[in-house]
């Protein structure tokens, strides 16, 4: 008997029907992406920063000193690891997180706004620029938080979470008519 | 009518009327007013009646200090009790009813007790603790609280939504008046970050009630432009209505928004109150002066009120509080009001002047009383008159309002809440902040400067020093202009001697100046003891008037100077904050996060009842039809996998994965059994202590490769077996080489368990999983038909020949439905948690419910794993404690009813039979208990003292909660299959 399973997003149930039409702060979930937690060996930390960010295939997430994760909008989970494995060959340890973390682009004129209405840390772009990424609570729930643009944030949380931080966010955001679709 | 709105004047608006409606009286204001100033214009000066002796009282204030206008505002759910109507913005359909009267304002029944005021002074109720005992609960209590209090809560469900906010800033500014203003300014022209936070619902403070002129043009003309340039600067946020209620550590500061709390019918789309965090690197109190009353007698009758909050009313609002105005003042600021006051047309009776000379001008006319006290007031519901005393002759003056003026006190509460204790200052005569580091900084009237021009100064003096410290340059702009002004001094009178009537110290909770001497004589002086014997200060206006006054008037009584007697404690919040906006958005289900395995929406599909577990809600049973009980569910699961096959979602059990040349050591350090031989390919049941030798965790370990483990963790520790491994490798073994990483979220995992698993299994996988090839405990990667990979686990939780199958998370609902399909030729069911646990108890395995923190390896029977080889593990050293090793510790046993009918629960305790039940008698507890479907009676496990030794012997099952005993044959924990011959199949 051939299988191909099925692969359901955590956020299926939330998201059921046609989306409405984005406005200005719009929540993007993210449905396809590879996602890997890079592990430095022992003394081969600074190797792996630099070589992790030698390359724009994939973006590189501040996790934990040593600890990176790594998010890429191409490569399957598979062609994820097998291009960490050639990057850092023999310096770095992978995990595949893909299935274990959910992606929530949030972008619009009143992001920083809303995120305030969870996350304790300073957004200012001098405190925060774009390209930092951060461990954070949103409200109860601990995220990556990083920011990818001007008014442009992407949280990462765990799968068993997605549910009650997509709530949280939608209702943080419903000041400023935030709306939310899986991303195209 | 005697209260009246001028004609002219104030920033009121009078082209937008509003009506609102207070005792079911429909009554106007105007846009820009308080409800205080709205009452007021409207003559409704009577407002609420007393805490204790049911009084009538009246507005004394015009700020968040007030004592007495307390009102109830909005209807039904959405109303607010002891909401002071002196900063309560006026809408159109507010509703607000006075308090604490029944059954109306102008009469009230509950005043006679004024008339036993004798016999109900300060410490009256500590006292019907004392005797006669059975009078306590039946009579006395609920007599006094029938009687006393203030607005009653509804206990109906609030329908506004509230939330929390952070903000972070440079400098946050407390305060927007003349001080906090140009602080604001000189700080957001330099650079900085800047927050003003100002509980008014219109930024200015004091300039709003001022008349003097500000480089040329009235006082908040000149705010206005402040606020506007503020406003225009992408640095700055103003917080109008919005309440700094508390310092904290690192230098956060909580706020309170009042968003929507002046609409009749708030948005759905926005919150009404918003608490926020706002972190700031340096903070500025401009959070003024307030007066202080004067404690004379008959002082509590409607028409007394601050003098300055008069000023207020008709500058600002453009109201008068009476037509004709008496004055009792120690200081300038008793003559400003009645300046300003006589300017507005309203004729001023007298001013009564504790001083014997100043150089202070009285109004054209006026006549001003010197050396002079007021020792009673006149009037029913409202003031008709002073007696004015000097030198023992008496004199009734007529009136309808008295101003008073106590001099100045510097709020500093948010500079004192975090144990600083403020300092006395003889030049000031008031207690003034301490130094309380460069974060926090006071200028203006909360610094003690009290003129126009000292407060801009000051504020724009304090901002520059922090500016540079900050490492900005702020520029050195000219100060505004004010031209002329008045000595703000004052001589502090603390107690108007000679008083013919009650003289009020706190208005709100009833306590006069006698109350204080009561305390004294009684033993309560201490300033700490008073405030709690007398409740002086413990109202919900938390003393703000009244605290500086008993502080006074105790010093005056016990012939020291206030700064001997010092000050109660501050403590947050400065103002009172709605339960709703603490509790923010964290409410009903939200009140934490809701965790969803990936099998979450299987379960559903298939019936499954849900229970929590943590955050985590786990099917407990999947009813089918005519089932209708859960027991029944679980009876027909639990047969079933022991007949033929079951699955189970056991997703949120935690998973950790472990890299690296040292992992393995890691692992034999961490757990108490030996790992470091562990084969490639294989798991092994893991125990884990705690430093004191005690069971913290058990779970497997599976070695996935030679430097690649996989260990699982109990749900409920997860997170916290995770925290362990990280404070492990970072404090207490870094030189070991490892790396590890949560993947709890990453698997869906699902027990497929019963005598038929393997061949439900075999339809799945591509793999060889015959015994040979993956027999018990055999552990990695598989692969399904169709291609996707999976991780496959020999492991039994159930005594049964059972697999773990972990595949990716989103994979999870459609294998599982799969294993049903496929699964429905072999009698497959879905099974809970429920079955889950009957099957382990069948099995005598332990779980959380055994391990609670008091029990060893050996006291579960799992002795034999403690390896006694290894040099070292967590844990080791402590277990060969005398007490850990005796031989009479509580042991794991098994427990039958004798009378098979009868059931037991889990938490019963156990005793010989024959024994009374007492703390010496106990023999152990039981820690589970089920429904055995397999044996057809109810089993269960507990800890027996030597319990080992004991199979065989009766035991009582003593359970008070159901009142009811059982005796029970102990036996070995192990009800079914001892030989282990299913699993191995």
């Amino acid at each position: 008997m051939i299988r191909d399973y099925y692969n359901r997003h955590a956020l299926d149930e939330k998201l059921r029907g046609a989306p409405r039409p984005p406005s200005a702060n719009h929540l993007a979930i993210g449905h396809r992406q590879a996602v890997a937690m890079a592990l430095a060996m022992a003394g081969e930390e600074e190797a792996v920063e630099k070589l992790l960010s030698s390359t724009t295939e994939f973006a590189v997430r501040f996790s934990a000193p040593g600890e990176w994760l790594v998010v890429s909008e191409n490569d399957t989970p598979e062609g994820l690891q097998r291009r960490l494995d050639a990057l850092c060959s023999a310096r770095v340890y992978i995990v595949d997180q893909s299935e274990a973390r959910v992606l929530f682009r949030l972008s619009g004129p009143s992001t920083r706004r809303i995120l305030a209405k969870g996350i304790g840390l300073d957004l200012h772009p001098t405190a925060f620029a774009v390209g930092t990424s951060a461990n954070a609570f949103c409200g109860h729930i601990a995220v990556n938080l990083a920011r990818t643009g001007e008014d442009a944030f992407e949280l990462i949380a765990p799968r068993s979470f997605a549910e009650s931080l997509f709530d949280d966010l939608m209702t943080m955001g419903r000041e400023y008519d935030l709306t939310a679709a899986f991303a195209a | 009518m005697t209260a009246y709105r001028l004609t002219t004047g104030g920033l009121v608006d009078r082209s937008r009327a509003l009506s609102f409606n207070f005792d079911g009286r429909p009554l106007r204001g105007f846009v820009g007013d308080t409800l205080a100033s709205a009452l007021i214009a409207n003559d409704q000066l009577l407002v609420g009646r007393s805490f204790k002796y049911h009084r009538p009282r009246g507005i004394v204030s015009a700020g968040p200090s007030e004592p007495n206008a307390l009102v109830t505002i909005g209807p039904g759910a959405r109303s607010d009790p002891n909401t002071k109507a002196t900063v309560a913005e006026l809408y159109a359909g507010l509703t607000a009813r006075s308090q604490n009267r029944w059954p109306s304002l102008g009469f009230d029944i509950g005043a006679v007790s004024d008339l036993l005021s004798l016999f109900i002074g300060a410490g009256f109720y500590y006292k019907t603790f004392m005797w006669p005992a059975q009078l306590w609960e039946k009579l006395y209590e609920p007599l006094i609280r029938r009687a006393a209090g203030f607005g009653r809560v509804v206990l109906e469900r609030d329908p506004d939504t509230y939330e929390k906010s952070w903000a972070h800033c440079d400098l946050l500014v407390v305060g927007g008046g003349p001080t906090g203003l140009m602080a604001a300014l000189t700080a957001a022209r330099a650079g900085l970050r800047v927050i003003l936070a100002d509980e008014d619902f219109r930024l200015g403070g004091s300039l709003l009630s001022e008349t003097q002129a500000i480089d040329g043009a009235p006082a908040h003309v000149f705010a206005d432009r402040v606020v506007a340039e503020l406003q225009a600067l992408p640095n700055v946020t103003l917080l109008p209505r919005t309440t700094v209620f508390g310092w904290y550590d690192d230098n956060v500061f909580g706020a309170v928004e009042r968003v929507q709390k002046h609409v009749a019918e708030p948005l759905a789309k926005l919150a009404t109150e918003r608490v926020w965090r706002v972190v700031a690197r340096r903070a500025l109190l401009a959070t003024g002066a307030e007066e202080r009353p004067l404690v004379f007698g008959g002082n509590d009758r409607p028409g007394v009120m601050m003098a300055g909050a008069l000023r207020t009313y008709a500058n600002r609002y453009g109201v008068a509080a009476g037509r004709s105005v008496a004055i009792f003042t120690n200081g300038s600021a008793g003559y400003q009001a009645a300046r300003d006051l006589h300017a507005k047309g309203i004729a001023i009776a007298a001013i009564v002047d504790s001083r014997a000379a100043a150089e202070d001008a009285a109004p054209e006319g006026t006549r001003v009383i010197r050396s002079a006290s007021v020792v009673d007031t006149k009037g029913r519901r409202r003031v008709s008159g002073m007696v004015v005393e000097r030198s023992g002759f008496e004199e009734l003056v007529a009136c309808d309002v008295v101003g008073m003026s106590g001099g100045w006190s510097p709020v500093i509460h948010l500079a004192c809440q975090r144990g600083a204790k403020p300092v006395w200052s003889d030049q000031l005569s008031a207690f003034v902040a301490p130094d309380v580091s460069g974060r926090l900084r006071l200028a203006g009237s909360a610094n003690g400067i009290y003129t126009l021009s000292g407060c801009l100064g000051d504020g724009v003096a304090k901002a520059s020093v922090i500016a540079s410290e900050l490492g900005f340059k702020p520029a050195q702009d000219a100060l505004p202009e004010t031209g002329e002004e008045a000595d703000p001094s004052f001589t502090a009178l603390w107690y108007a001697p000679g008083a013919k009537s009650k003289a009020f110290v706190d208005f709100q909770n009833d306590v006069h100046a006698k109350d204080l001497g009561l305390a004294l004589r009684e033993g309560f002086g201490h300033v700490e003891h008073a405030k709690r014997y007398t409740t002086s200060g413990m109202a919900t206006d938390q003393g703000k008037l009244s605290n500086i006054n008993a502080v006074g008037i105790l010093a005056g009584m016990r012939g020291v100077k206030p700064a001997d007697v010092g000050t109660t404690t501050f403590r947050p919040f400065y103002t009172p904050v709605s339960f709703g906006a603490l509790a923010g958005p964290a409410r009903d289900k939200h009140a934490a996060p809701i965790r969803k395995s990936p099998l979450h929406e299987w379960a559903r599909k298939n019936g499954a009842t849900f229970v929590e577990a943590g955050l985590w809600y786990r099917s407990a049973w999947f009813p089918r039809a005519g089932e209708k009980t859960g027991r029944e569910s679980v009876d027909r699961e639990v047969l079933n996998v022991r007949a033929n096959a079951g699955i189970c979602d056991v997703s949120t059990l935690g998973k950790i994965e472990l890299f690296g040349p040292d992992a393995a050591e890691f692992l034999n350090r961490l757990y108490c059994n030996t790992l470091l031989k562990l084969p490639v390919g294989k798991a092994r049941y893991g125990l884990m202590l705690r430093e004191d030798g005690f069971v913290h965790d058990d779970g497997t370990v599976s070695r996935l490769a030679e430097e690649h483990f996989l260990v699982t963790t109990t749900t409920a520790m997860a997170g916290g077996v995770m925290s362990h491994m990280e404070y492990c490798s970072q404090v207490l073994w870094p030189d070991l080489k490892v790396r590890f990483c949560s993947v709890s979220d990453q698997w869906a995992q699902i027990a497929i368990a019963g005598p038929k698993a393997r061949g439900v299994m075999q339809q799945l996988v591509e793999d060889d999983i015959s015994d040979e090839a993956f027999p018990l405990l055999a552990a990695g990667a598989v692969t399904l038909k169709g291609g996707l990979k999976a991780r496959l686990f020999r492991i039994s939780f159930s005594g049964e020949l059972a697999f773990e199958l972990a595949v990716p998370a989103g994979f999870g609902m459609a294998v599982a439905d799969q294993l049903m399909d496929v699964g429905r030729a072999f009698d497959i069911c879905a099974y809970g948690v429920e079955a889950l646990n009957v099957l382990r108890l069948e099995k005598g395995l332990a779980t959380h419910a055994e391990f609670d923190g008091r029990v060893t390896p050996d006291d579960c029977g799992l002795g034999r794993m403690v390896s006694p080889h290894k040099a070292d593990f967590i844990g080791k050293h402590l277990s060969s404690r005398y007490g850990l090793t005796a031989a009479d510790r509580m042991q794991l046993v098994g427990l039958k009813p004798v009378d098979r009918e009868k059931d037991i629960r889990a938490g019963a305790h156990l005793l010989r039979e024959g024994m009374k039940p007492s703390t010496l008698n106990d023999q152990g507890w039981v820690s589970s208990a089920c429904f055995s479907p397999s044996l057809g009676h109810h089993i269960a496990l507990g800890f027996l003292k030597s319990g080992r030794e004991r199979y065989g012997e009766r035991i009582v099952v003593w359970d008070k909660l159901r009142d009811q005993e059982v005796v029970a044959e102990v036996c070995d924990p192990v009800f079914v299959d001892p030989e282990k011959a299913r699993m191995k199949a």
